[in-house]
């Protein structure tokens, strides 16, 4: 990951989204493509959907750990496993 | 003639997921004939990610047949990883065929990864720096050995089983700007170029279920996180009793652009 330069105490801004984005895939104890950074004027939020509780926290924990100035909410589910109660006919 | 077909992509299994697809699974016997898996097997593509893949997919009294996606790439153990597969029972297609007898008749499935490089008008081509080249020229191989695939196989019914998605309708959801790293056209050409019934794909996590080639077949997106349940299943065939219909068609296909 390419480190454009020191992350100060400043807002987020695009560099610090766009390395978060980089972290979440290429950190091998995250390695998520489907989580979602937003912007916002406080925070930068997460969204997206995972496999297990154990992987929700550990994203939360490598992103605090990496960027300990950006405030960062998370609202990230864990995807539902159950059998489908619906078929889908394709004549 | 009806084929009972399960489905289901990015799964992405290590230990801390093992057992929760398994009762759900257990119950396929009864609702389908081949379960398809669609890639993403694993995070990184271990051997040990892929013995808990074997764990949770293996020993089921269905055939389940998949294709290997991106991450199941990362630590380049594909050999290590199919190997553990196959001894699990799990079919691997990557360029090639299988054909199944079922109950409703002979199905065909061709199975590919796929690659990007983006939908018809917005696509990268093949000219230029040899990086540009080798991407697109990755992305027309593997359509071509999936259309090969498909031409080849002596069946009732054909389906097209790819990681990456072949047309832009089930990216609906996900930025347009990572389009061309999500699937390409030349998926949707090759799975035209033969009576495909249905395709199958994942890899696009924020994407939409429903879309249709440019010839009409229908594709359908069934990454984990889009279907969110275990998997989907489609019943394949002419001779469909309409009572049972599923109202799920209400999301339809969505295009993300006119
Ligand atoms: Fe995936
Ligand atoms: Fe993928």
């Amino acid at each position: 990951m390419t480190h454009h330069r020191d992350i100060g105490a400043g807002p987020p801004d695009e560099y610090v989204e766009a390395e978060i984005q980089r972290l979440l895939v290429e950190d091998p104890a995250v390695a998520e493509q489907g989580i979602t950074v937003v912007r916002r004027e406080r925070a930068l939020v997460l969204y997206g959907e995972v496999e297990s509780p154990h992987r929700r926290e550990e994203i939360l924990r490598r992103v605090s750990e990496r960027f300990p100035d950006v405030p960062i909410t998370s609202d990230i589910g864990v995807i539902r496993a159950q059998a489908p109660t619906e078929i889908e006919q394709l004549p | 003639m009806v084929i009972r077909i399960a489905a289901v992509g990015d799964v992405h299994l290590d230990e801390d997921v093992v057992g929760r697809f398994r009762p759900a699974l257990e119950e396929l016997p009864e609702c389908a004939d081949v379960l398809l898996l669609a890639g993403d097997l694993t995070r990184h593509g271990t051997e040990a990610e892929a013995r808990c893949v074997a764990e949770e997919f293996g020993g089921l009294a269905v055939p389940v047949v998949t294709v290997l996606g991106n991450h199941d790439h990362q630590c380049d153990q594909v050999p290590q990883v199919v190997k553990v597969l196959e001894d699990a029972g799990i079919t691997v297609l990557e360029g090639n065929g299988v054909v199944l007898d079922c109950a409703g008749g002979r199905l065909g499935i061709a199975g590919v990864k796929g690659f990007g490089g983006g939908f018809a008008g917005r696509c990268a081509s093949d000219f230029g720096e040899p990086e540009m080249k080798a991407f697109v020229r990755t992305t027309t191989d593997s359509a071509d050995r999936l259309g090969a695939a498909l031409r080849s196989l002596d069946c009732d019914m054909l389906v097209a089983l790819t990681h990456y998605s072949p047309v832009p309708d089930t990216l609906a959801g996900e930025p347009l700007e990572i389009y061309p790293f999500l699937g390409s056209y030349q998926l949707g050409q090759a799975i035209d170029s033969a009576p495909t019934a249905l395709a199958v794909h994942g890899h696009a996590h924020a994407g939409t279920e429903r879309g249709t080639t440019p010839g009409g077949v229908r594709v359908r997106n069934v990454a984990h996180p889009v279907i969110k349940q275990a998997y989907s299943v489609f019943h394949v065939g002419d001779q469909l009793d309409t009572d049972q219909v599923s109202p799920i068609g209400q999301s339809g296909s969505q295009r993300s652009w006119s």
